[in-house]
């Protein structure tokens, strides 16, 4: 499951800026809360994403309230691609051997 | 909301080696989306202090966060991530003021330094003067 939040929140912010609670409540919705995650815990991936350059933060004050907006980068955008990528690969495999376990093995 | 909520994990960021600057964000935050939660749970009809525990519940255990947070070094200041660095660093910054503290205290210390001088001039004139009269009454004897 590794890299696995840092993929659902770089292509969340591709359609949008979004701030934690935002992002949070996002991920719940598009995987069906099948990912159940301290909420707390976003932060700390949204800050090495922005450690790494792949997203953006800016301070906005919406009604009394500071929020943190991000926004993804170029270089995330790269790394979207990239995770993505990787991700088809592993899920194909991971599908394909519970579709025939035996196959790959030539045991079926 | 009291501020001493996050007290803890903040005690256990410092101590980690977290940059300020990620642990202030991370406090705000963390914060802004206590509030959310809450008035969300609040809207949803659960009482006050229902809301409160739902709220802490979904944001995980400061101990979960703090561990978050300290799995990522690079999170963490340029001086814990790099301890040999920040070692040279101190020790060239060491050395460089070692010969350049008696220049810093003279700066500082101008007018005193020049009264001294001073002093110690006009002593030496004088002395001098002395001797010189001394030695030419004895040429005289």
């Amino acid at each position: 499951m590794s890299g696995v939040p840092e993929l659902l929140v770089l292509r969340l912010l591709t359609d949008r800026e979004m701030y934690g609670y935002e992002i949070v409540k996002a991920v719940r919705l598009v995987t069906g809360e099948a990912i159940g995650l301290g909420e707390g815990v976003i932060y700390p991936v949204l800050h090495w994403l922005e450690e790494s350059g792949a997203v953006k933060a800016k301070r906005k004050s919406v009604n009394g309230r500071e929020r943190v907006y991000y926004t993804v980068t170029t270089k995330g955008r790269k790394r979207l691609e990239h995770l993505s990528n990787e991700w088809q690969r592993v899920s194909g495999g991971v599908n394909s051997a519970l579709g025939d376990p035996g196959g790959a093995t030539g045991n079926a | 909301m009291p501020e001493s909520r996050f007290e803890a994990l903040k005690l256990e960021l410092l101590q980690g080696g977290v940059a300020p600057v990620y642990i202030a964000r991370t406090l705000l935050e963390l914060e802004e989306h206590y509030t959310d939660l809450e008035q969300d749970a609040l809207a949803a009809g659960l009482s006050r202090e229902e809301a409160e525990r739902s709220a802490l519940a979904a944001l995980g255990s400061e101990r979960q966060i703090a561990a978050a947070v300290l799995a990522r070094p690079e999170l963490r200041e340029w001086s814990v991530r790099y301890p040999r660095f920040a070692y040279c660093v101190r020790s060239a910054t060491t050395i460089g003021l070692i010969p350049g503290m008696p220049v810093m205290f003279c700066i500082e210390h101008r007018p005193e330094l020049t009264r001294w001088a001073a002093a110690v001039m006009a002593a030496a004139t004088f002395i001098g003067a002395i001797l010189a009269l001394l030695d030419w009454m004895i040429v005289q004897i």
